[in-house]
């Protein structure tokens, strides 16, 4: 368990020490301080009265076009987690692929991988500790972001929105699932350009079968059930971003389908890459 | 029970986009180490040597062929647990300070935290690296790095040592302050697997070697056996008559340093076939009156040997 945990820490460590990851806390303390002092909301009897930012007046009735409904304290609290985790989701994760890209791949360079592998842990030890690792990087990102961001408009507002907080788990796991292509890439070539052209390549064709149901039908016998295997096959990282936009704004989410097939072809990648690390030489 | 030990152990590499080249990087290599010993693994490039070093660490995969390590097969955690590994060119992550690295490759190799804050300090005290444990890693000279490579493999206080080519890069001080504590390790009864070209330093520590060639074992044994020149003997003793030297009756001859003024003793060059010819020369250089001061047989260097071994016919 000891040299599972200094896997754990050395990963993590590296992961924190580079710029990106230290710009990305940056980014979401300026995001959060935004959130805290520069967005004022005149609450009176439980009723928004009026909105500042950074310290401009903008009245709850200008916000909205003619034909928009009322807008309502809790239309705000979700307007404004929609947007974080949006964001998050998007900017964050093919930030977060570009900053932890080169780990694996560095981990398995010369002069590393032997230091490692003379200890005793066994190589899928060595392999689940750089996952938690950089996941447990990423996610502390994700929770201080999201989780406080959250935190901060509940408070101000009294609108308490648990479902936004599942947007948290969703950011993390589509993580996790596309950096699984980027560590399927870093054990068979070692190749940090790769994992990242795969990893955003996928994200890239994920918005084509966004469209899947117009698509699908105009492709004939061979290059339809070609369209709808890559469908279900690969991650479906655009369609997840509809489902982090629901649970945003507090509602239930009709298909969870999307996400679980993503982890799906995330969990086969980690599978093969474990194949494969165990199995070749150094 | 040997500390390590190879059983027809070969490896074969394969490459290529479809895998189909193949090279052969060791044949059936058998040899064993005993504990305490400190070994030395030469060849030339390309002979296998890293392959084998690997091999042990669970590094490589064997193609066939057994590798233990205290009886335990080599490659599983188990085995790990008693060793430590210093390899060549050794990367630490540069954010770390030598303290720092020292705790996070301390925990790699299971040693709980008040193990590793007791050794930690003794460590860079004895490798020359104390006042340096708040100073980062980036910042370390190749010597520095090479001796805090060596303090990560000693933190879980290993019986067997690997050290891949560790004065390699290193200035003259800093192969010596290794070499003596490696010659410290032997004396505490460690057993130290040393992969070097630097063949000077291999002689200086070495109490055994293996030579591979082309991925096979073509000499092993304990270094003073190996360079002793077959049957040829340097011989100290006050002048002989030129009588006695070079002629079919004695096989003498002038030794290559000549007389020795400081003394007043000569050196000469016995080549004696068996044992009854030596003593035959002794004999009739005593009945000469010549006083025999010593006589040893005659070493070549580990490098001359070496050479030797490698570019013999196969």
């Amino acid at each position: 368990m000891r040299p599972l945990l200094g896997l754990v820490l050395i990963t993590f460590r590296e992961l924190w020490a580079r710029k990106i990851v230290l710009g990305l806390f940056i980014v979401s303390s300026l995001v959060l301080l935004a959130v805290t002092f520069a967005l004022n909301l005149d609450v009176v009897e439980g009723s928004l009265a009026g909105i500042r930012l950074f310290g401009q007046e903008a009245a709850p009735e200008d916000m909205g076009g003619e034909d928009a409904p009322p807008l309502t304290l809790s239309r705000v609290v979700v307007a404004v987690e929609s947007v974080v985790a949006g964001v998050a989701y998007w900017i964050g994760i093919l930030l977060a692929l570009f900053a932890s890209a080169s780990l694996f791949p560095d981990l398995q360079s010369d002069g590393r991988v032997e230091l490692l592998l003379s200890k005793p842990i066994g190589r899928l030890n060595v392999l689940f500790g750089h996952m938690l690792g950089v996941w447990s990087a990423i996610g502390i990102l994700a929770v201080y972001l999201l989780g406080g961001v959250w935190v901060i408009m509940s408070l101000k507002t009294g609108v308490w929105n648990p479902r936004f907080l599942l947007s948290l788990l969703l950011v993390v796991g589509m993580f996790a699932v596309m950096y699984a292509a980027v560590m399927l890439m870093g054990v068979w070539t070692e190749s940090t350009a790769l994992g990242l052209i795969v990893s955003y390549g996928l994200i890239f064709i994920s918005m084509v079968l966004a469209a899947a149901d117009q698509i699908g039908p105009t492709l004939g016998p061979v290059g339809g059930p070609v369209f709808w295997g890559l469908y279900h096959g690969l991650p479906n990282f655009t369609e997840v971003t509809q489902i982090v936009s629901t649970l945003a704004k507090g509602e239930a989410v009709s298909s969870w389908y999307p996400f679980v097939s993503s982890l799906l072809f995330g969990g086969a990648a980690y599978a093969v890459t474990g194949y494969w690390f165990v199995r070749r030489d150094f | 029970m040997p500390a390590l030990s190879v059983s027809s152990l070969s490896k074969t590499y394969r490459t290529g986009l479809l895998r189909r080249s193949t090279v052969r990087a060791l044949d059936g290599i058998s040899l064993a180490v005993e504990e305490g010993a400190i070994f030395g693994l030469l060849g030339p490039n390309g002979a296998g040597k890293t392959t084998l070093v690997k091999i042990l660490l669970g590094l490589v995969r064997p193609s066939a062929g057994t590798a233990r390590l205290f009886g335990r097969p080599a490659g599983t955690p188990a085995a790990r647990h008693r060793i430590g590994f210093v390899p060549e060119n050794h990367r630490f992550p540069g954010f770390f300070t030598a303290t720092q690295t020292l705790h996070a490759y301390g925990r790699l190799a299971d040693v709980p935290r008040a193990e590793r804050n007791d050794r930690i300090p003794h460590l860079l005290d004895r490798l020359a690296l104390d006042g340096r444990g708040d100073t980062k890693v980036e910042t370390f000279s190749k010597g520095m790095l090479q001796r805090l490579g060596l303090a990560q493999a000693l933190l879980n206080e290993p019986d067997l040592l690997f050290l891949d080519e560790p004065t390699g890069g290193v200035d003259p001080v800093g192969r010596r302050a290794i070499r003596d504590i490696v010659l410290e390790l032997r004396d505490e009864g460690k057993t130290i697997f040393l992969n070097s070209h630097l063949l000077s330093e291999v002689e200086k520590v070495c109490t055994q070697i293996a030579i591979l060639r082309d991925g096979t074992l073509v000499r092993r044994g304990r270094v003073e056996e190996l360079t002793a020149v077959d049957r040829v003997y340097d011989l100290v003793a006050t002048s002989v008559p030129d009588s006695l030297l070079n002629t079919s009756e004695l096989p003498l001859t002038p030794g290559p340093d000549g007389s020795s003024a400081a003394s007043g003793l000569d050196q000469y060059r016995v080549h004696a076939d068996d044992r009854a010819t030596l003593n035959a020369v002794v004999d009739r250089l005593r009945s000469a009156g010549v006083e025999i001061e010593s006589i040893t047989p005659l070493r070549q260097s580990l490098e001359d040997y070496f050479i030797d071994v490698v570019d013999s016919p196969t």
